[in-house]
């Protein structure tokens, strides 16, 4: 199995950091902060970084929910909704229940990891394809939030709960700290423990990962799990950064997400894939954006220009794939 | 071939970067935040919008996100918009509250905010600290019930029979006003009619027009039809029509799209109030660059709406049909 792994490894991986990070997307990153920087007067600054990283978290961290999930060769379309269900039950809890507000984080983490389990024990136990069970969360989870609110942002939390979403200690936003350790604590799971191997072996072969005594359907669960339990914690910063429980909170946040993990190397298909990555493919996302938006670019050409740098990004990767595999 | 690839896409960037790089910045810039732009009405108001930077001589720096409903990047976008450093931040917030944090960093370096076509709940807005210039937009509430006053005046005001009420997104401020306010002023105007469902159509011309479909099986002698938006009355009115009811049934929407005058003229809906964001756009620069130079203006501006009928369009005398675009 190791041997299977490390094939999958490409020459232009940086091999030090532990996964497969593809160097065409760091390249993409940096090409697009160079041009950018030139491009507008008002990009090269620390508090546009600061900016960017705080657009970026709530995604970001979506993205690293996917890319357990998709390392594993499953798919997750119910996290956007999921955030928005956890962000409403993580407002709802400290608002209108009135508890205190470390209940805020607890039951945003604990509202995910709930739709995560079922999504896992529906995929798992009863063998119902992870497209269609999360396709099912999905409309679930919104319709849930929808239901709890009565289609309205539950608008007031508690100071520690908004200073979660905005505040600035020594001038750097809270949910942009947020984001960079969650991505180096997922990457050391996904890259450095059994679990996050298990799930990459799981992704590249299951019948394989079965024959060597992987508990492949127990591990499953957990994945989607995990993937609920980071949507959320996504779910509580979105809510924290408006300072309401909105319904509609990452609506289609889903395919954003699954596109970080893409852009940042992670295969679709699974068994290849990084956090290091999909945390290198959202900041493609978001420095694009932030440019864009700099530059007044309408967001017509923004949805075009993100479509078109993920199928770059794939492209360059399919080339270097084909030349290592010759 | 890697190589060739990247090549292509630094040059592009920096291309982009060459022909961008020299922007002219003489005259105060001004940030302007919408809702969306793929939508008639944000669209209008943003014309109206240049043009009254073009009237004040004011550069307009605009931004909207993608759908009117993505909170998050909108909140984002606002926070992109203050790395320019605007004179003035007009805002049409998707929600009561996502640009709260956005328009406190406004307050703190002194920028007035504007809240654009009034998204802002007062009291949220002021329990978050937040200072708001001025709110300019129309009174949904009074132009649900200008629908209303309509609808009897159409009808008769002893006309009887079944209403269908077609809201907005759940939870939206501006599609609950209009509903009610249009429920409110129709039981006082024409008791007969009454409202027998209010559903919401999330401003979705599909949603509108299968709610309808839904309303008509339970209800056949459906008298009238309000829908709080246009796109939502066309949904509704074409389902009338495929219905083989056209004509029967009086619908009348909220907006004054291009695509409603049009089904007015063609004698498919019924008529419209007409919001003039046209108008809005011009008069919201206009009045924001009092406040940067120091004059008072009011707390709440009121742009007025117009009723739109086959008649009123055709006579074409009304003095504020030059605002509808």
């Amino acid at each position: 199995m190791a041997t299977t792994l490390a094939a999958t490894r490409t020459p232009l991986t940086i091999r030090g950091l532990g996964g497969a990070i593809r160097l065409e997307s760091l390249i993409v990153l940096v090409i697009l902060i160079v041009g950018l920087s030139i491009a507008s007067p008002y990009f090269l600054s620390l508090s546009n970084a600061f900016n960017i990283l705080l657009a970026t978290s709530v995604i970001g961290i979506l993205g690293f929910a996917s890319t357990f999930v998709i390392a594993a060769a499953g798919i997750d379309l119910s996290v956007g909704s999921v955030l928005g269900f956890s962000a409403v039950v993580s407002a709802i809890s400290v608002n209108a229940i009135g508890l205190p507000w470390p209940f805020a984080i607890l039951s945003a983490l604990l509202a995910g990891a709930f739709c995560g389990a079922i999504n896992g024990l529906l995929i798992a136990r009863a063998r119902i394809p992870a497209f269609i069970v999360t396709l099912g969360m999905l409309g679930v989870a919104r319709g849930a939030a929808l239901v709890l609110t009565n289609g309205q942002p539950v608008y007031g939390l508690p100071a520690p709960i908004v200073w979660l979403g905005q505040g600035r200690p020594l001038g750097v936003p809270v949910p942009a700290i947020v984001f960079i350790l969650v991505a180096l604590v997922t990457h050391v799971v996904l890259s450095s423990t059994t679990f996050g191997k298990y799930a990459l072996v799981i992704g590249d072969n299951e019948a394989a990962a079965r024959a060597t005594g992987i508990r492949v359907d127990r591990h499953r669960i957990l994945l989607y799990t995990l993937s609920g339990t980071l949507a959320g914690l996504a779910g509580l910063l979105f809510a924290a950064r408006v300072n309401s429980g909105d319904p509609t909170a990452g609506t289609s946040y889903e395919l954003t997400a699954i596109t970080a993990a893409i852009l940042g190397g992670t295969n679709l298909f699974g068994g290849r894939a990084s956090v290091i990555g999909t945390l290198i493919g959202a900041l493609i996302m978001g420095v694009l954006q932030n440019g864009l938006n700099l530059l007044a670019v309408s967001s017509f050409y923004q949805q075009m220009a993100i479509g078109a740098v993920l199928v770059l990004a794939v492209w360059l990767d399919q080339i270097n794939r084909g030349r290592a595999r010759s | 071939m890697k190589n060739k690839a990247l090549t292509i896409a630094s040059t592009l960037v920096l291309g982009l970067g060459l022909a961008t790089g020299a922007q002219a910045a003489d005259a105060p810039v001004y940030g302007v935040l919408l809702k969306t732009l793929s939508n008639p009405f944000w669209d209008a108001m943003a014309k109206g919008i240049a043009e009254g930077g073009h009237e004040q001589g004011v550069t307009i720096f605009q931004e909207a996100a993608q759908s009117d409903q993505d909170a998050e990047t909108q909140l984002n976008l606002c926070n992109t918009m203050l790395e320019r450093s605007p004179k003035a931040l007009i805002a049409a917030a998707i929600n009561s509250s996502n640009l709260l944090p956005c328009m406190k960093s406004a307050n703190q370096v002194n920028i007035p905010v504007v809240d654009l076509d009034a998204n802002l709940d007062p009291a949220i807005t002021a329990k978050a600290g937040v200072k708001v210039a001025f709110s300019i937009g129309s009174d949904n509430t009074q132009a649900g019930a200008k629908a209303a006053d309509f609808m009897a005046q159409h009808l008769g005001a002893s006309a009887s029979g079944p209403v269908l009420v077609i809201e907005g997104l759940p939870g939206n401020v501006t599609g609950q006003m209009r509903a009610n306010g249009f429920k409110a002023e129709l039981a006082k105007v024409a008791p007969g009619l009454k409202v027998v469902a209010s559903l919401p159509g999330d401003w979705d011309a599909g949603k509108a027009a299968n709610i309808t479909n839904d309303i008509l099986q339970r209800n056949p002698n459906l008298a009238a039809i309000f829908a709080c938006n246009d796109t939502m009355a066309l949904g509704a009115v074409e389902s009338v029509f495929a219905d083989g009811r056209g004509g029967k049934v009086t619908v009348v929407g909220v907006d004054g799209t291009v695509d409603g005058v049009k089904s007015i003229k063609a004698g498919r809906l019924t008529a419209t109030v007409a919001q003039l964001p046209y108008l809005e756009g011009i008069e919201a620069v206009a009045n924001v660059k009092k406040v940067v130079e120091g004059q008072s203006v009011p707390s709440v501006i009121h742009v007025p709406t117009l009723v739109l009928t086959k008649e009123v369009l055709t006579q074409g005398t009304n003095p504020d049909l030059k605002y509808v675009k």
